[in-house]
């Protein structure tokens, strides 16, 4: 029943908060093993969009399907990595434990863990900095904290809001190099939510462009464009590519002139 | 090197000596005059050696502490469990709040008549009192710190699909740890002066019984070492809690 194109399906989905449409009728798909970013001007409904996706908000209006069933509740087969990495830890656990908690929601038997553990902190090269409080590592190192608890769900979908943001542009783009590989590995389906064009197109397979306020009646997303990019990337080939730079300026066009 | 760590151990201890000389001299001049409500704490000291040694101290004192002890502990468990609750959930908090605010200010002392009716004298009755006056400031407290736990860990709990039992004990807990123990704190300290008064006022037992039958029966001196002990067993009971508040916060690396 199930076909790659909807293993995720946003069908109108539409989400008021307080009073506010904060993301207007939505629709797209994301085949199963796709890179998807997101971009968009502050208050577009990015993360918004995510949190639906996700089971952390409610749609007011259509629904998010995942293989054909509704999304109402967060589910342990989509991770979610948040863009705060400081406060997504648990700062009384170690790098260890916080992946631990993962593995402890999922009812991993207490023998099983720790290969488990040492397996994920390996893929995100935190091997040796297992038995560290969150506080005593760099934004990047709690980042990739964040994101080995979510490789321990296993999960088949993984949820990124702005997770690069908030780091300085050499870390941002190890990491960013560091994602496409474990994608690749472990064959993710993500949803990538960033305010950064470059990111969006040097990771995606896909970017779909939001726009704030659209006026009544006209949905969120105001475009998508497919990266035909051939991977493996890198950052100094791939950012020459004359594709890349002809959807850097298509994007950077389309950002500016406000869309009306 | 050595004589001025020696001077800084002694200097706060200067004050309290001056004190008691102060009070030694004091007394000993009333009690020349022929008063009777004053003794020399050299007289306390040797009716507190009285005491200890014929095991009315004793057991006097384990009496107030573990009926505090005891008291403390049905108050803070009844006290955690709620407040863990009405921080949960918004809708638990409005159907508690009017009764909550009703109710907690009643000065637990006044139920001393009701906790005599219904229980008579003894442990039941002071153990009720102390659980009363205990389990409102952990109750508060806890609710309070639990609505103010990071919004995100609760929703990582969410992300990973933990069992509400499980975001209870590896979230909402390990979170309110610091402030779940000054609240203890406050309740240790609310427990101890509480179970005093009830037996002061009320209850034939324990360290403010023993004082107060000190005073019917004009023994000052007694009285003194009573009150003066009250006071260490209290500081005691302090140093513990935040040598244990110290351990545990280590321990969980809130200290690392």
């Amino acid at each position: 029943m199930s076909t790659a194109a909807d293993f995720l399906r946003f069908d109108g989905v539409a989400i008021r908060l307080g009073g506010r449409e904060i993301l207007s009728p939505t629709s797209f798909d994301v085949a199963r093993g796709e890179f998807v970013c997101i971009v968009g001007p502050s208050g577009c409904g990015k993360t918004t969009l995510l949190r639906a996706a996700s089971g952390l908000v409610a749609a007011s209006a259509g629904e998010v399907r995942r293989k054909g069933v509704k999304m109402s509740e967060p589910s342990r087969e989509v991770a979610f990595v948040f863009q705060d990495y400081g406060r997504a830890l648990l700062p009384w656990r170690t790098v260890e434990g916080n992946v631990s908690l993962a593995l402890e929601a999922a009812g991993v038997p207490a023998a099983e863990r720790a290969p488990r553990i040492a397996e994920v902190l390996g893929k995100v090269g935190l091997a040796k900095h297992a038995q560290k409080f969150p506080v005593q590592l760099s934004g990047g190192m709690q980042q990739r904290a964040q994101i080995a608890r979510c490789l321990a769900q296993k999960p088949e979908l993984m949820m990124m809001d702005e997770p690069f943001g908030a780091l300085d542009a050499l870390t941002r783009q190890s990491l960013q190099d560091e994602l496409a590989r474990l994608v690749r590995d472990d064959g993710l389906t993500v949803l990538f939510v960033t305010h950064d064009l470059e990111e969006a197109i040097y990771l995606g397979d896909r970017v779909i462009a939001l726009q704030a306020n659209p006026g009544p009646g006209r949905p969120s997303l105001a475009r998508m464009i497919d990266v035909k990019i051939p991977r493996p990337r890198d950052q100094l080939t791939t950012k020459e590519h004359p594709e890349y730079l002809q959807l850097r300026r298509e994007l950077f066009a389309f950002i500016e002139q406000g869309h009306d | 090197m050595t004589e001025r760590r020696l001077l800084r151990w002694l200097r706060p201890w200067v004050f309290p000596a001056l004190l008691v000389g102060a009070f030694e001299w004091y007394a000993r001049r009333a009690a020349a005059l022929g008063s009777d409500a004053l003794a020399p704490p050299s007289a306390a000291a040797r009716a507190f050696m009285g005491a200890a040694l014929d095991g009315s101290l004793w057991q006097a004192t384990g009496f107030t502490l573990g009926t505090a002890a005891l008291g403390l502990l049905l108050g803070a468990v009844l006290g955690i469990a709620l407040g863990l609750v009405l921080g949960l959930s918004r809708r638990a908090a409005q159907l508690g709040s009017l009764s909550i605010e009703v109710l907690r200010p009643v000065p637990s002392v006044a139920l001393i008549p009701l906790a005599m009716l219904t229980f008579g004298f003894g442990v039941r009755m002071e153990l009720a009192i102390v659980a009363f006056a205990t389990f409102w400031p952990l109750l508060v407290l806890v609710q309070s710190a639990v609505q103010q736990i990071e919004p995100r860990l609760l929703e990582v709990s969410r992300v990973l699909g933990l069992s509400a039992r499980e975001r209870a004990f590896k979230i909402v807990l390990p979170a309110i740890a610091a402030r779940l123990f000054v609240a203890l704190r406050l309740g240790v300290a609310v427990a101890l002066v509480v179970a005093v008064t009830v037996e002061i006022a009320a209850n034939p037992n324990g360290m403010g019984y023993a004082m107060m039958i000190a005073q019917q029966s004009f023994d000052p001196a007694l009285m003194l070492a009573w009150l003066g002990w009250i006071g260490v067993v209290g500081f005691a009971v302090n140093a513990g809690m935040v040598l244990l508040q110290r351990v545990v916060a280590r321990r969980m690396g809130v200290l690392p």
